[in-house]
């Protein structure tokens, strides 16, 4: 085995230790679900929908009362943001690191990183005072893959979302590429584009 | 607020067409979802980050993708469809000055514990390609 390929192995071999763990440690959501950040998000992406503001409307419904936009799942657990340097962390809105696959590719000049996949699944919609914990655990790494974007790893997790009285309400997979800047292919990448 | 009325199951055939929908992308747009969506990435929001990252501009964030492909469907369905996924595989960045092209057809229809369960094949694009398609499923009550 050349010297390079025990490298690319021994650097699979130490993802590997991260399968099946968490992607950093449970949560807690800043806010209950509430009124003014439907009303937020209501607006911003002009969605008239009425169940999600128009209380008359929304108890004469199936839902038998306001409920949030289901797309808004991932939006509650967001962490507050630190916003004094976050340029100069990469955009990582907050400050603590969690040892998880991403950091790990990261220190290994695998810093690129372009989203690929999302599921998301809607157990049921959630209503204004739901409080939602989560937790978050790595589904699986791939192995070292040539992309348009060079030599890469792709990494998907998968994070559940529960009520305080540990509801399952829903669950978001994610997959990301994490690339190495420097191996990206310029004639295979115009090609592609 | 006014609301259309919700559509029935029993008008809903596999092979049918969403109506199409064009999203004109301009920075504000960009920015509002984001913050909407509590996501202070500086790519975001903040151009010149944005292209020392690559990118052509600053670009949509993926909560607010999600948001508007809920919004794309339920503006179809109406108000008493319930989503229970939406799954999409992300390409083109969607970036000011390129409106996004919204399609959509019915792939599936089942009766499942009472109500009826719809499958979306959705598909967003721009001038760039294929910004998201996927899948969205939904159930109505049946009638």
């Amino acid at each position: 085995m050349t010297k390079v390929a025990r490298e690319v192995d021994d650097l699979r071999a130490r993802l590997e230790q991260y399968v099946g763990k968490p992607m950093g440690p449970p949560s807690l959501a800043p806010d209950p679900v509430n009124v003014p950040m439907i009303r937020h998000w209501v607006a911003a992406l002009d969605d008239r929908n009425p169940v999600y503001l128009d209380e008359a409307i929304a108890a004469t419904s199936r839902f038998g009362g306001i409920v949030a936009p289901p797309a808004m799942l991932q939006t509650w657990g967001m962490p507050s943001p630190t916003i004094q340097g976050i340029a100069e962390r990469g955009g990582s809105p907050v400050e603590i690191r969690s040892d998880n696959p991403i950091s790990a590719l990261d220190a290994a000049g695998f810093v690129g990183t372009l989203a690929t996949n999302s599921e998301i699944e809607f157990v049921r919609y959630l209503r204004p005072g739901d409080h939602l914990h989560l937790s978050s655990e790595v589904e699986s790494i791939s192995t070292r893959k040539t992309t348009a974007l060079g030599q890469g790893y792709f990494v998907t997790w998968v994070t559940t979302y529960r009520t305080a009285a540990g509801e399952l309400v829903g669950r978001q997979l994610f997959r990301i590429l994490k690339f190495d800047p420097s191996t990206i292919d310029l004639a295979r990448l115009k090609a592609a584009r | 607020m006014t609301a259309a009325r919700p559509r029935r199951s029993s008008e809903i055939a596999v092979g049918d067409e969403l109506p199409p929908f064009e999203l004109e992308v301009t920075p504000t747009l960009v920015v509002a979802g984001a913050i909407a969506s509590r996501d202070f990435m500086p790519a975001h929001h903040d151009p010149a980050f944005a292209r020392a990252q690559g990118a052509p501009d600053i670009f949509m964030n993926i909560l607010t993708t999600n948001g508007y492909v809920a919004r794309y469907v339920t503006d179809w369905s109406g108000h008493e469809a319930m989503l229970k996924s939406i799954k999409i595989r992300l390409g083109a960045p969607a970036v000011p000055g390129k409106p996004l092209r919204f399609s959509g057809r019915v792939a599936g229809k089942s009766d499942v514990g009472g109500e009826c369960l719809l499958e979306l094949a959705v598909r967003v694009a721009n001038d760039l390609g294929d910004h998201a398609t996927g899948t969205v499923t939904l159930s109505l009550p049946l009638g």
